[in-house]
């Protein structure tokens, strides 16, 4: 019983770390129609400036701020240069100018802090937490607070802000948001701004647990991307399920089958859910433009 | 007269890359441009894929892959002569991709890609614990060279012709099909396939055909590049493989298959730039080469951002021909 | 108009195809051989998933290179070493193999830092007959001996027997495994599931993780409740911090065994408490003091080491080791040259080595063994207060 609880939390761990990522992909997806494949870098960005902040002497706490709005920064600026200037065209171009992006994004990373792993202190020190036969580990808590007050965040930010609902109307419809007068150009810079944001809290969550390196983005990157389809992709509720039932998923197939295959189950009920039901587990039915 | 210029390029194209070895002796150089056609080939496979039936995928270093380990298992263990492997290699790499798009079929865009992405990694799991037949994380070592007959293919320039051989037959088929209806139909999907079923165009039928003809060409580079190399292992055909030969098709440019090549040849020639710009001190290079990597991600960017129809629309007239 | 950018851009495209050409043939030249600095390339893996190994190599080889020619040298020739960057890529370990032998014309190859990219460059490397000294661990490199490879590391075929004798000695018997599925771990874990059935210990336990991977709970959970008296990871990666901490925060209580791969700063670093009293095998070399006051090797190991941390203000790590020894073999197997050497010669120089000193312990290669490395090069380590002390 006490492993069942044991497997179930750590598999709540990683699905927020998931969700937070999968978030990500659904408000750049929202805004621009395409996938950002540099979001993998912020959650790498995230990690790698916190680290950084700290060792300049910063308390904890504020370097983790300090990174978050340092890479929300860089989220802005790439999209200002990179994904801007082409307009609202194909997706495809926008996939394209991500990839690049990724790759340039990881070579700074690589020159400006090395190759090595890099640590970061946990946010509170103490001994795991006992809850019937089962631990948690204190940064768990904190990866859970934190995604709960991202996804709260952004709830709140959508529904209840002129913002967000600007944002919303970008995402729905970005001419009739235009000729409201929503600037939609810079709602999809706000988006990449948050998903760099997102990306960027699960980096510096996860790296008291992992350590951080260069070149951490590019998986990560595969299991947020995996969790928005899961989901279904352009939702956040669902992106946020999604996420957590990718964790629960691998976290179960390691504990009671082979560790080896949590990657190899996980792929294969996405490509299941993929092919019976294409809109995600969570998601409503598909719009297709002609 | 217009119609025979259009193959101007092409043409051009053929000569130089044929004669290419008889001017060029380094060895070095060969093998480089080798691996230009190993990537153009799949490239050429791709750009059909996306480029005609307008589809995405992010897994096709895994056909790359199902191909090398095909040819490598059916010329080492099983001691098939080499054709018998290559066409093995081809037509597994061909069924691995009718399995694929039979159940993508309703799926497109985004949904298509994570599902040719999921189908790569669970690949690459495959190749790492298939170990009787693809020798798990170690690899697979010791494949002979490419042999027709009892002549075997192992010097720099015949190795290189081989591969540039097959390039050019998979774009020659790649051009037939594009060219006559089924290719046009294939084009309209790019465009809308609401519209393309409404103009009778059978689109089940052209995708598959394109996502197995693509297959085929990746396995073919595959057993190419295992047979050129010797030696395989699970880390060439990975993940950020599959985004790069991606990147190669979309930087090409739509529509055209020039394009893709002559992307292939760039994006591939970027790595090695250290080593090819010609009297480059040592120093220098060793600086270019620390790079590398940045300079290939910055071109990308580039040229998505300042030539929207990709290098094929580069030297199409402006307004002209769609991009 | 649209004809004159056609043109232009085909014309661009020849122009860099012919300036290609230009440079493909440079000669040889006609110098005295015996004033011409003897020419050795490195393959490292400067960028990709191993940059951080590949970085300390070339720090090490640079450092070498630099010392062997400020003192003048070999037989008074100067050593070039010229660095190619493979960008952990196996089709770029081939091709820059074949750069280094056609345009450079290099005599030997030390690489690569990977096992993958030792393994590809291998047909190509041997088509010249260029004996290869390689930096990478894998059991893989010399299980198929090859009269062309040479290695410098500790294999794991020496150092998995080394360790489970000491999990062995502490009393232990029941032994839970947890390794991860790349080349190292599966390499290790097959030598560890051998040797522990002749040392009579049971593994009571097998897991495994991949690369990347951030949560060990489920791991460990089953760990937890299969009942052994000790854990032994066998890893390279940074996962080893993860499974460390994990194994603490779940309240394990087992003593933790590891080998080389824990013989990292940023092991003991990334770990914190969790690594307390952390118990591994490696090389004698991580601390110079093991060998005996006034020994060849730690006047070697010792310099080696005071020079490194001189000249790039941080400690050698086992890799960097690694290199130094394999600039030094080959520096050795030159100096015993007479007359020219050609890379015939230079392999048969490096074959006859003996008793040289270097970071990895004593080298004496045979036509048998192109290690050379034995238990007696190793000595068990455990962590106390975030550093590595001796263990016992």
């Amino acid at each position: 019983m006490s492993e069942l609880l044991q497997f179930f939390i750590a598999g709540l761990k990683n699905g927020a770390i998931y969700a937070l990522l999968a978030l990500g992909f659904t408000i750049v997806y929202a805004s621009t129609g395409a996938i950002n494949f540099a979001q993998g870098e912020f959650f790498m960005l995230g990690g790698m400036l916190g680290v950084w902040f700290s060792s300049l002497g910063l308390p904890l706490p504020v370097a983790v701020v300090a990174a978050i709005v340092a890479t929300a920064a860089i989220g802005a600026a790439f999209e200002l240069l990179a994904v801007r200037p082409l307009g609202a065209g194909d997706p495809l171009r926008v996939i394209m100018v991500t990839i690049g992006g990724s790759v340039i994004l990881r070579q700074l990373a690589l020159h400006l802090f090395g190759p090595d792993e890099l640590p970061l202190p946990p946010f509170t020190e103490g001994a795991s937490i006992k809850v019937l036969g089962a631990a948690i580990e204190r940064q768990t808590v904190w990866i859970w607070a934190l995604t709960l007050l991202a996804v709260l965040g952004l709830a709140f930010l959508y529904r209840k802000t002129a913002f967000g609902k600007a944002m919303r109307a970008t995402s729905l419809q970005r001419d009739a948001a235009r000729l409201v007068g929503v600037d939609t150009g810079r709602m999809v810079t706000y988006s990449f701004a948050l998903a760099a944001a997102l990306g960027a809290l699960a980096g510096l969550a996860v790296t008291p647990l992992t350590q951080t390196v260069f070149d951490v983005g590019a998986g990560i990157s595969v299991k947020g991307f995996a969790a928005a389809i899961l989901g279904g992709l352009g939702n956040p509720v669902a992106a946020v399920a999604g996420g957590i039932v990718l964790g629960l998923l691998e976290s179960m197939t390691a504990g009671y089958l082979n560790p080896l295959y949590k990657d190899a189950v996980a792929l294969v009920v996405l490509l299941i859910v993929l092919f019976v039901k294409p809109s995600g587990i969570f998601g409503g039915g598909r719009r297709e433009k002609v | 007269m217009n119609r025979l210029l259009r193959f101007v390029p092409a043409a051009v194209l053929t000569i130089v890359v044929a004669v290419l070895p008889l001017v060029v002796a380094d060895r070095f150089l060969l093998k480089v441009f080798t691996f230009v056609g190993l990537n153009a080939l799949t490239a050429v496979g791709l750009a059909l894929l996306f480029g005609y039936a307008g589809q995405v995928s992010l897994g096709h270093a895994a056909f790359v892959g199902i191909g090398a380990y095909a040819c490598a298992f059916c010329t080492t263990k099983l001691e098939l002569p080499w054709l018998a492997g290559f066409a093995i290699a081809a037509l597994l790499s061909a069924l691995g991709g009718l399995l694929l798009s039979l159940p993508s079929l309703r799926l497109k865009g985004h949904y298509l890609a994570m599902a040719s992405l999921g189908f790569g990694e669970l690949m690459s799991v495959a190749f790492v614990e298939g170990s009787p037949v693809t020798g798990g994380v170690n690899g697979l070592g010791g494949i002979p060279f490419p042999a027709i007959g009892a002549f075997e293919i192992r010097e720099p320039a015949t190795l290189y012709w081989l591969v540039w051989g097959v390039v050019g037959l998979a774009a020659l088929i790649a051009f037939n099909i594009t060219s006559l209806r089924p290719g046009r139909a294939m084009r309209s999907l790019h465009g809308s396939e609401l519209g393309a079923q409404a103009c009778g165009v059978d689109v089940t039928g052209v995708k598959v055909r394109s996502f197995v003809l693509s297959a085929a060409f990746a396995g073919m580079s595959g057993a190419l590049y295992a047979s050129f190399v010797g030696f395989i292992s699970p880390s060439v055909f990975t993940l950020s493989v599959s985004v790069n030969l991606l990147a190669m098709a979309v930087v090409g440019g739509t529509g055209s298959l020039i394009g893709p090549i002559l992307s292939a040849a760039a994006l591939t020639l970027l790595q090695y730039i250290d080593a090819l710009i010609p009297g480059l001190a040592r120093e220098t290079a060793q600086v270019v080469q620390s790079f590398q990597a940045d300079i290939y991600g910055l071109a990308i960017v580039l040229v998505v951002l300042f030539a929207p129809g990709g290098l094929a629309g580069l030297w199409r007239r402006r307004g002209g021909e769609r991009p | 108009m649209g004809w004159t950018r056609r043109i232009v851009t085909l014309g661009l495209v020849a122009a860099l195809g012919f300036t290609l050409v230009g440079c493909g043939s440079k000669s040889g030249g006609g110098e005295s051989k015996t004033t011409e600095p003897y020419k050795i390339g490195a393959v490292l893996s400067l960028t990709g998933t191993y940059a951080a190994l590949g970085t300390a190599e070339k720090n090490a080889i640079e450092l070498e290179v630099k010392r062997i020619n400020d003192a003048g040298g070999i037989n008074g020739r100067q050593l070039d070493v010229i660095i190619e960057d493979d960008a952990t890529d196996e089709a770029k370990a081939v091709s820059a193999a074949t750069k280094l032998i056609e345009q450079d014309g290099v005599i030997g190859i030390i690489g690569a830092t990977g096992t993958g990219q030792t393994m590809a460059m291998r047909s190509e490397l041997q088509r010249a007959s260029i004996p290869q000294v390689s930096m990478a661990g894998g059991n893989a490199v010399t299980s198929k001996f090859d009269k062309l490879v040479f290695q410098t590391p500790w294999p794991n075929k020496i150092v998995v027997p080394f360790v489970l004798q000491a999990i062995k000695d502490a009393g232990y018997t029941k032994v839970a495994v947890v390794s991860d599925s790349g080349g190292y771990g599966k390499d290790g874990h097959e030598i560890i599931v051998a040797e522990a059935k002749n040392m009579g210990l049971t593994i009571v336990s097998d897991q495994t993780f991949n690369a990347g991977d951030t949560d060990m709970s489920a791991q460990l959970t089953n760990i937890k409740k299969a009942d052994a008296d000790a854990l032994l990871m066998w890893t390279a990666g940074k996962e080893a911090a993860t499974v460390v901490k994990s194994a603490t925060d779940l309240g394990l209580g087992l003593p933790l065994f590891g080998g080389s791969g824990q013989a990292r700063a940023e092991f003991a670093s990334g770990s914190g408490v969790a690594a307390e009293g952390f118990v591994f095998g490696t090389g004698k070399s991580l601390m110079p003091s093991n060998w005996p006051e006034g020994s060849e090797e730690r006047k070697a190991v010792q310099d080696f080491a005071d020079r490194y941390k001189k000249a790039y203000g941080a400690d050698a790590d086992i890799f960097a080791g690694h290199a130094f020894d394999a600039v030094g073999i080959v520096a050795d197997a030159l100096k015993r040259a007479e007359g020219d050497v050609d890379s015939a010669k230079l392999r048969d120089l490096i074959e006859q080595t003996k008793d040289l000193p270097g970071f990895g312990g004593t080298f004496t290669f045979s036509a048998t063994d192109h290690n050379g490395l034995t238990a007696d090069d190793l000595a068990l380590y455990k962590i106390e207060g975030g550093k590595w002390v001796l263990a016992k």
